[in-house]
């Protein structure tokens, strides 16, 4: 909360933190300017950039599990390769187009994701098992292929090359400013797959023994698989949709939550998600802050700041990351 | 007394070639079986058999006179319980973490660990006598202290059949004795015991029976005086006689009877 406030706060035009409180409780309004400010622009972003850190968060927990490799991420199955076809689509072709409060890019990159992520679990199925390696190298494959497609899109364009700018900030991961619609569907989203992803946590932990162990345990692998495949990529995309391809996040705030927390998933589950949503607010304030009024993309200060940070933990830490 | 686990005339093979033909025998509630038999012969695949996650081509394993494929994997685990060779785990999971995972086959769909699955992981630590190391974690554990943990997973199943896989591999030889002594000791707690073993001195004088599984000869079974015999062995192990010391070593007293 303290962190929505703050953040909320924060920006190019400054509001201070006790005014929005003051208006809060009634005591004092704010001005109209202000108001707009907030409600129309800050405070969705900030929900926003919560929202796409819990998702990546939780995703990035599910597939690190599954594949039970500290180096896979919400992008592992190939997601992003999707995601940038779409918004490339998205980008170039309806750019003034929306549908319900969705902009054609968010909704061109959901639907992308699902389908790469459909297309490449098709892939390393076969005889009703899916293979992991497979399924990670096709994910490899198909996003290697396909995120570069936007340099097709890019070098048939015949515009003044503004569209270049607004690909390139999504493809470093930037929050924009969702409509309430939007929103709300991806919040109602990312609550229903923290819902299906609760039970599938003891599950993972029995994962962890190899899909061998876990089946002669009775647990039904393929099930469970499938379960996770679906919950994770239902976050990606959900992540995807709200801000573009925002590396890192995914990929540390599980190891950052499982080096102070050990590994049971059972446990990690509500850590990892909130985190995630404090994590990339903070990241998402100081990126539109730091050279307001104009802003860098998030993904990469992500990198700047959840680098060290993580390195840090890594050096820090009694509990030593022998695979 | 009917037989805990019987095999009646199983048969299965990979890819068209059959490892085990028609193997028949049965496993008696307490008894303690060591399966024996060169590389590649097939023993991990009777184990899986045995815990069925692997389903015979034809005949039938059965189990408290139920066979396997009528049951759900659930249930098996609730009598059976396999302790396979190598079992890699990634993450840093304690030993406690891990045993907790032998819970499996009793949690119900929503629900988490209770009471009574605290209380038989405590069970299983104790009885593999792995208590002092639970907060410990696994990877960095010896391979004895691995052995013992494995163990205690498969005990967390509360199984009334315990089958391992190459129980005293890379072993030491005091490390074997303990290992041993704990099969005794959980024979002694009414757990019926099938392992498969390469050290055939280990098996003379711990187990009360003996299945020798060769891909030339049919599947022997027997006590330990009937199979381990030089000539016996020589041919199943294709091994000279008088090139390994276990075999020179029971062929003296057949050498010096005729004098």
């Amino acid at each position: 909360m303290t962190v929505v406030l703050l953040s909320l706060a924060t920006g190019a035009v400054r509001v201070s933190p006790g005014a929005i409180l003051a208006s809060l409780f009634g005591r004092h309004s704010l001005t109209a300017t202000q108001q707009i400010i907030l409600l129309q622009i800050r405070l969705p972003r900030v929900l926003a950039s919560g929202v796409v850190g819990a998702a990546l968060a939780i995703s990035g927990l599910m597939f690190q599990g599954l594949f039970r490799n500290p180096m896979a991420d919400p992008y592992v199955i190939g997601s992003s390769g999707g995601a940038v076809l779409g918004a490339c689509i998205g980008i170039f072709f309806f750019s003034q187009l929306s549908l319900f409060g969705f902009s054609a890019t968010a909704l061109l990159a959901f639907i992308g994701s699902v389908i790469t992520m459909a297309l490449v679990y098709s892939l390393a199925r076969s005889n009703g098992r899916t293979n992991v390696i497979t399924l990670l190298l096709a994910g490899f494959a198909v996003s290697t292929m396909l995120g570069y497609s936007s340099y097709f899109f890019e070098a048939f364009d015949s515009g003044s090359g503004s569209n270049h700018l607004i690909l390139l900030s999504w493809l470093h991961g930037v929050i924009g400013i969702p409509h309430w619609t939007q929103l709300s569907v991806s919040g109602a989203l990312l609550l229903f797959a923290a819902g299906v992803a609760m039970p599938l946590m003891r599950r993972l932990n029995t994962l962890a023994l190899g899909d061998e162990y876990a089946h002669q345990l009775g647990l039904k692998v393929e099930y469970t698989r499938i379960g996770i495949i679906l919950t994770g990529s239902l976050l990606t995309a959900v992540a995807v949709s709200l801000g573009g391809l925002i590396s890192f996040a995914g990929l540390i705030v599980p190891h950052v939550a499982r080096l102070l927390l050990g590994p049971d998933h059972v446990r990690l589950l509500p850590v990892t998600a909130l985190s995630g949503a404090i994590f990339l607010v903070v990241a998402d304030t100081l990126a539109r802050s730091m050279f307001a009024p104009s802003e860098i993309p998030v993904g990469i200060l992500m990198a700047f700041l959840g680098g060290p940070f993580f390195l840090y933990l890594l050096r820090k830490t009694k509990r030593s990351y022998v695979l | 007394m009917n037989p805990l686990l019987r095999f009646c005339d199983v048969s299965f093979g990979y890819g068209g070639h059959d490892i085990i033909r028609s193997a028949s025998f049965d496993l008696l509630a307490g008894s303690c079986t060591a399966l024996i038999g060169p590389n590649g012969a097939g023993k991990t695949t009777m184990l899986r058999l045995a815990a069925g996650t692997l389903h015979c081509r034809s005949g039938d394993v059965i189990l408290n006179d139920i066979p396997l494929h009528n049951l759900a994997l659930r249930k098996v685990a609730r009598t059976v319980a396999l302790v396979p060779q190598q079992l890699d785990v990634p993450f840093q999971f304690t030993v406690r973490e891990v045993v907790e995972q032998g819970r499996t086959p009793y949690l119900r769909f929503l629900r988490g660990p209770m009471s009574e699955d605290r209380i038989a992981v405590d069970r299983a630590l104790d009885l593999a006598d792995v208590t002092g190391l639970q907060q410990r974690i696994f990877n960095e554990l010896s391979g004895g202290e691995r052995q013992r943990v494995k163990i205690a997973l498969g005990l967390a199943q509360e199984p009334k059949l315990l089958l391992l896989d190459e129980p005293t591999q890379n072993l030491d030889i005091g490390r074997q004795v303990e290992l041993i002594d704990l099969l005794h000791f959980l024979r002694g707690e009414g757990i019926t015991i099938f392992a498969s073993i390469h050290d055939l001195q280990l098996v003379e004088g711990n187990f009360s029976s003996v299945l020798l599984l060769t891909p030339e000869m049919p599947l022997m079974d027997g006590t330990p005086e009937e199979i381990l015999k030089p000539s016996i062995l020589e041919k199943a192990f294709n091994c000279p006689p008088r090139r390994h010391p276990l075999l020179l070593e029971r062929m003296q007293p057949h050498a010096k009877r005729p004098g």
